[in-house]
């Protein structure tokens, strides 16, 4: 809308009531509710719980000493190396194995198999149900003593005796990713099925019509096609999940012996378990840089895609 | 006419529902012909094992959901575990509907997620419409900011919010849970209420303009209620990321204000014999008005899911 063509109008009408603010004002007018609200909310305490990282400072006393780069030091040098490795595995497994299962399922579906409708309304449930439910339901599965999964297991042969998935350091990380697995990959699924629909059907049957295969028509067609969609998918499931902490924590609230603490998890117990606000801050400052680094490049990919 | 033509689908009477393949009819007796018949039927077997397989993965959790919630108290500690329960019952939501203390947690999560969908959209239909309809320096930067807020670590902010609410004596009080959840969801429906925002014509703006109507009036009674699907899907996102949060109702109140994820982990987890079907049936109710809520959207989902509507 043109700003020179209005105030034409605005001088020329007679029911015009006097305007004093430009259109840019006008703007800002209505930032403001909501930018002072994520100003308070949002800005700030990130910025204050960064802050935190140079002193020392506790939830509970008041009063900080400035300490410099000491907290940065000590969780470099402490548990930053092993909790780095555990939050990448936690959040690489819970991306891959969602994305392959959502887009086989996506494919599946696809390919308009009977009942295709009912199918992907069933399947999103697993998604429905929130974070706590999710954990309750596999804390049960998972049951050493009296859960499913051992039963079935035991009647196979596979194993021999009450095995607790989630109370043992060699296992517990894995189910943590099963049941996160669980409740992600509706979601890749739904999304991938998205944009597998918008592939004209024309592209497909012209390749076939010059005899390509199945798997040719994947490769040079489909995948082309939904590349956009998959990096998106991929880059957002690998922030939520570098930040995931619902299911971690009613699990196996990071343990045992700390074998599923993530980053997550290890800024919440330092905080509100050891009340050592200092240390927190300087993992989460360490934390929030490789986290920023991934938002950085889906902003880019937004823009990208904006701008198309 | 699905009958004849094996490229889809061979079942007779399935609908169709894609323009594109209707528009392609005519060259179905190319392909009918084509030598990749056998392949075809290769597809459609790996499309069913895919289903099979997967499906399995995902309903067979919700099965044992259900099967434990509805078995005896006394049974569920049989093994091994029956697969159906001998004697389902209603029991363990008579127990739940007996425990008062659950129903303060309802009626705090009710509470809280509505006013929170209340405030998030009321305060970012402002932002929304400011984003999408008008063109100032620093917009863009500011909307990626918006955008990039919901994905700052919730238990980083959480760490000053905690000081921040005790210090105003806010700790558990419904403000402080419906000021932190406006946290994610006011990044959500900014994004979400922009969209719909650009999909109205800047031409009906203008001329209300023309015909007198000042800026906050045609926000009023122009935009606002021509969005009103819109409002109303990014409201129930809102709701529904309300209801689900975990960590703020967690660390920010006590038992009195409590809502229920962190009810129930308060009640049932951590306890020396846990009651299961008792869980699994308050897992059931308080996963329904989330399922209510998503088949009510079912037509935003897609759009909401890629403005962060709800975590993967």
């Amino acid at each position: 809308m043109s700003a020179s063509q209005l105030e034409t109008v605005r001088n020329t009408s007679s029911h015009s009531p006097p305007r004093r603010l430009t259109d840019g004002q006008f703007a800002l007018l209505l930032l403001l509710p909501g930018g002072a609200l994520l100003l308070g909310v949002v800005l700030y305490p990130l910025v204050a719980a960064l802050v935190a990282a140079f002193f020392e400072q506790s939830l509970v006393v008041p009063g900080r000493t400035f300490v410099g780069l000491q907290n940065i030091v000590d969780v470099l040098t402490g548990d930053f190396p092993r909790l780095l490795g555990q939050t990448l595995v936690f959040t690489v497994g819970t991306t891959i194995f969602p994305f392959v299962i959502g887009f086989a399922l996506a494919l599946a579906l696809n390919t308009r198999i009977r009942g295709a409708k009912v199918l992907r309304g069933l399947m999103l449930i697993p998604w429905l149900v929130p974070g706590v439910v999710v954990s309750f339901l596999w804390m049960w599965i998972f049951n050493a003593n009296y859960g499913v999964l051992n039963a079935l297991l035991e009647t196979l042969g596979l194993v021999d005796g009450a095995v607790p998935w989630l109370a043992q350091p060699g296992t517990a990380m894995t189910a943590v990713i099963v049941a996160k697995t669980w409740q992600s990959f509706p979601w890749m699924m739904v999304m991938l099925l998205a944009g597998l629909q918008t592939v004209p059907r024309e592209l497909h049957e012209a390749a076939e019509m010059d005899g390509a295969g199945t798997v040719r028509r994947f490769f040079s067609i489909t995948l082309p096609q939904v590349k956009g969609i998959v990096g998106l998918v991929l880059l957002l499931e690998l922030i939520w999940n570098f930040q995931h902490f619902d299911i971690i924590y009613v699990l196996t609230g990071g343990g045992p012996a700390g074998s599923t603490q993530t980053f997550a998890t290890a800024v919440y117990e330092t905080a509100f378990h050891g009340f050592d606000l200092g240390h927190a801050g300087a993992l989460g400052l360490l934390w929030m840089v490789l986290l920023m680094g991934l938002v950085v490049v889906y902003i880019r990919f937004s823009e990208k895609g904006e701008a198309k | 006419m699905s009958a004849l033509t094996p490229t889809r689908t061979p079942a007779p009477g399935t609908p169709s529902d894609s323009d594109a393949a209707d528009a392609a009819a005519p060259r179905r007796r190319a392909v009918r012909r084509s030598p990749l018949r056998s392949e075809r039927r290769g597809v459609r077997i790996a499309a069913w094992s895919t289903v099979v397989v997967f499906g399995g993965f995902a309903l067979a959790p919700v099965y044992w959901l259900l099967a434990t919630a509805l078995t005896p108290r006394d049974q569920v500690f049989a093994y091994p575990p029956r697969l159906f329960p001998a004697t389902p019952t209603l029991n363990a939501f008579a127990a739940l509907a007996s425990n008062e203390q659950l129903f303060v947690y309802l009626r705090n999560s009710l509470l809280v997620s509505v006013l929170t969908a209340v405030l998030s959209v009321l305060v970012s239909a402002y932002m929304g419409y400011s984003f999408s309809k008008f063109r100032y320096r620093g917009r863009r930067s500011l909307m990626y900011f918006v955008l990039a807020s919901q994905m700052f670590p919730q238990a980083l902010l959480l760490v000053t919010l905690y000081s921040l609410f005790s210090a105003y004596g806010l700790l558990n009080t419904y403000t402080a849970l419906v000021l932190s959840f406006t946290t994610f969801t006011l990044p959500l429906c900014v994004w979400m209420l922009k969209g719909f925002f650009d999909t109205i014509p800047d031409e009906l703006i203008e001329a209300a303009r023309v015909d007198g109507a000042s800026r906050l009036r045609i926000i009023h009674s122009i935009v606002l209620p021509l969005s009103a699907p819109g409002l109303i899907a990014a409201g129930l996102f809102a709701f529904v990321r309300g209801w689900n949060d975990f960590i703020f109702a967690l660390t920010l109140a006590g038992p009195e204000k409590q809502t229920l994820p962190p009810g129930l982990v308060n009640t049932f987890v951590g306890e020396a014999s846990t009651a299961w079907p008792e869980l699994m049936a308050a897992s059931l109710v308080v996963s329904l008005p989330v399922a209510i809520a998503f088949i009510a959207l079912q037509k935003y989902l897609v759009g909401g899911l890629t403005a962060g509507a709800v975590k993967g």
